[in-house]
């Protein structure tokens, strides 16, 4: 799931995988506006077939953030 | 509807655009009373992919009344071609969106001749101070309304105000040349309400055009960006078997063919009548088809069903010639550029020959097993025949040109067909006749009336009867390019005579695979065969039909000398293997 994380954060926000870890957020990606943050939801709810409500994606900041959100809808 | 890539794709994609050079350009201002990113970065991409310059500017968020009002704005500096004005009724009705009936009818009516009034002068204004073109949205109609099932009743509800706001806007917009309403309430109805409009994202960030759709609102907005360089498409070069009728008429018969009242026949008619109400705008209809010409024109003349008559064809080309050469042809006789012509063909082989060849053709594969595509891809088609204006001579345009194809003849010039079988990749599978086989071999030589040298029909057991005679060779082949594979598309029957004579009593070819030298390619098969037994001489016969003329010339192409009503070959003799088949 990490993996799949990674190459969507890796494709919207135009960086390197290798680039990439939990703490990842607007302040070391550079393309991390508030826009490309939607995008990237959006990318996201699609291919993990999830819904994050309005609440949640406010909480999130981070790559990690996300992870951890996945992991808690996947249980 | 032709799906569109994702909005992310797009986003990259623009990364990637470097400053090439083209001649067609192109500067692109953007006005949004909403967030509307990404439409800038799709609308480059989707430029860029058809060779245009695009230079954009998208205003602040929401302040496209400030920009139009200051002669300095930057939207003036930047001097735009042409400028996209999209707001919804957020923007005009503030909160009264939700609450409409806090005025009453009396003053909604006011309301809205006011909020019309000031948008219509908006528009003015700015195609007065600027060189541009302005293209605005309309407003979608809601399916909200704050008195549910009561809104119906009510007198100049809040449905009818968006209406009325429309209407008004396009009376008084309608003759402003420089101005073009963009009907963005289509749009939405098109797509669904639920579907254009997301509220987490309207929430999230005023997104009121969720991000699924900006690549397809992207794409209408091409359609004007393209019209205003001059970009359009004046021609649609028609197929017919398959394509503007069901079934093929060497094979099916006047009878036969689908175009009558049946599920098939009903998809075919849509679309003749949908390219005949593009022929009414100005649009002209041509043919480019490989048929016998009395055959496939016989339909056109009198078939009681067809829509679409043989004056709505502004130049017909019904033949065995390539049809390569057969479009350029077109294109001449209507003094048309090959760029502004469509392509319609349900034959991929014939779609990527064209492409190849004619990259500036913009040729559409209509799909042959799912008719009714056909119909409402040409609906979402007609966008790139849009014009900026439509005037009573593009009306009148077919009729001149029916006067010039009346009156001209052409000479016949021939693409590069050699160049293109070598990329197609096409193999020839020869397969005895076996229990899978004969069933195929019987029901060809039943069908098969075009590529048929003898026409002789024969039924299962004769095959499996013929298969077993050791004085026969029967086999098949199947053959595959690189678009797939064809299956089981030829068969022939060849007479062991005697020691030094072999006849070819029965060789066919499915029209499918006509016109891609696998003829030749199984001829030699069959002489090298023959070659190996020591067999002097192979001969055949070409027995003419009212619908074989395909098959016409292929023993003389291939070298066989008539003699009496024998074509022979001598097996001693060199002949020409086709280099771009792989026979197995």
């Amino acid at each position: 799931m990490t993996k799949t994380l990674f190459e969507i954060v890796s494709r919207v926000m135009n960086i390197p995988m290798e680039k990439i870890s939990d703490i990842s957020g607007p302040n070391s990606i550079p393309d991390w506006d508030s826009f490309n943050m939607f995008v990237l939801l959006d990318e996201i709810e699609k291919e993990f077939d999830v819904k994050f409500s309005l609440e949640e994606t406010l909480e999130i900041k981070t790559v990690g953030d996300f992870r951890k959100k996945l992991e808690g809808k996947n249980k | 509807m032709p799906s569109e890539e994702k909005l992310s794709s797009y986003l990259n994609k623009s990364k990637l655009i470097s400053n090439s050079n083209y001649a067609k350009k192109i500067r692109i201002a953007i006005l949004g009373g909403f967030t509307l990113n990404g439409l800038e970065e799709t609308m480059r991409v989707k430029c860029d992919e058809k060779k245009i310059q695009c230079t954009t500017y998208v205003s602040g968020y929401n302040q496209y009344n400030q920009e139009i009002i200051d002669e300095k704005s930057q939207l003036y500096k930047f001097s735009p071609d042409i400028t996209f004005l999209i707001i919804d009724c957020r923007n005009v009705f503030g909160e009264l969106f939700l609450n409409p009936y806090s005025l009453s009818a009396e003053e909604r009516k006011q309301f809205v001749q006011t909020k019309s009034d000031e948008i219509i002068n908006l528009a003015k204004t700015l195609v007065k101070k600027s060189n541009s073109k302005l293209i605005i949205s309309n407003f979608s109609i809601p399916s909200y309304s704050p008195i549910g099932i009561n809104e119906t009743r009510e007198e100049f509800g809040l449905h009818d105000m968006v209406r009325s706001l429309n209407q008004n806007i396009k009376i008084g917009l309608r003759l402003e040349p420089e101005i073009f309403i963009y009907d963005l309430n289509s749009f939405v109805s098109k797509f669904g309400e639920h579907n254009v409009f997301n509220y987490k994202q309207f929430f999230y960030g005023d997104i009121r055009i969720s991000l699924d759709y900006i690549p397809y609102l992207a794409q209408e907005l091409m359609g004007y960006v393209t019209a205003v360089l001059g970009l359009i498409k004046k021609c649609i070069v028609l197929d017919l078997d398959n394509t503007l009728w069901g079934g093929i008429i060497g094979e099916d018969g006047f009878e036969g063919i689908k175009l009558s009242d049946d599920p098939i026949g009903r998809a075919y008619a849509e679309f003749q009548n949908n390219l005949l109400a593009l022929n009414q705008r100005g649009i002209l209809l041509a043919i480019n088809s490989k048929n016998n010409f009395d055959e496939a024109i016989q339909v056109i003349k009198e078939h009681p069903n067809m829509i679409l008559k043989e004056d709505n064809f502004a130049c017909v080309r019904i033949n065995w010639n390539d049809k390569v050469a057969n479009m350029k042809e077109i294109s001449d006789e209507l003094n048309i550029g090959l760029d502004s012509m469509v392509f319609v063909d349900d034959d991929p082989v014939n779609i990527e020959y064209v492409r190849s060849n004619l990259p500036e053709v913009m040729s559409i594969q209509m799909p042959a097993d799912n008719c009714h595509n056909n119909a409402s891809n040409l609906k979402s088609m007609t966008a790139i025949f849009d014009m900026l204006k439509l005037t009573d001579e593009d009306k009148a345009r077919n009729t001149m040109y029916l006067e010039q194809r009346k009156r001209a003849e052409f000479k016949i010039q021939v693409g590069n067909l050699e160049n293109f079988l070598k990329q197609m990749n096409i193999s020839v599978n020869i397969k005895n006749a076996d229990d899978f086989t004969i069933p195929r071999i019987s029901q060809l030589t039943l069908k098969t009336n075009q590529f048929n040298l003898t026409t002789r029909r024969y039924q299962e057991e004769d095959i499996r009867k013929f298969s077993q005679d050791s004085k026969k060779i029967v086999e098949c082949a199947q053959i595959k390019d690189k678009f797939g594979d064809n299956g089981i598309t030829a068969a022939y029957i060849v007479n062991k005579d005697n020691e030094q004579q072999w006849t070819i009593d029965t060789f066919l070819l499915s029209c499918r695979v006509i016109g891609r030298g696998v003829e030749d390619g199984i001829l030699s098969h069959i002489i090298e065969k023959a070659r190996k037994d020591g067999i002097s001489q192979v001969r055949g016969e070409y027995i003419k039909t009212e619908k074989n003329q395909p098959a016409e010339n292929l023993f003389a192409g291939f070298g066989f000398k008539k003699e009496g009503d024998f074509w022979i070959f001598d097996t001693n003799n060199q002949f020409k293997k086709p280099k771009h088949l792989v026979i197995s």
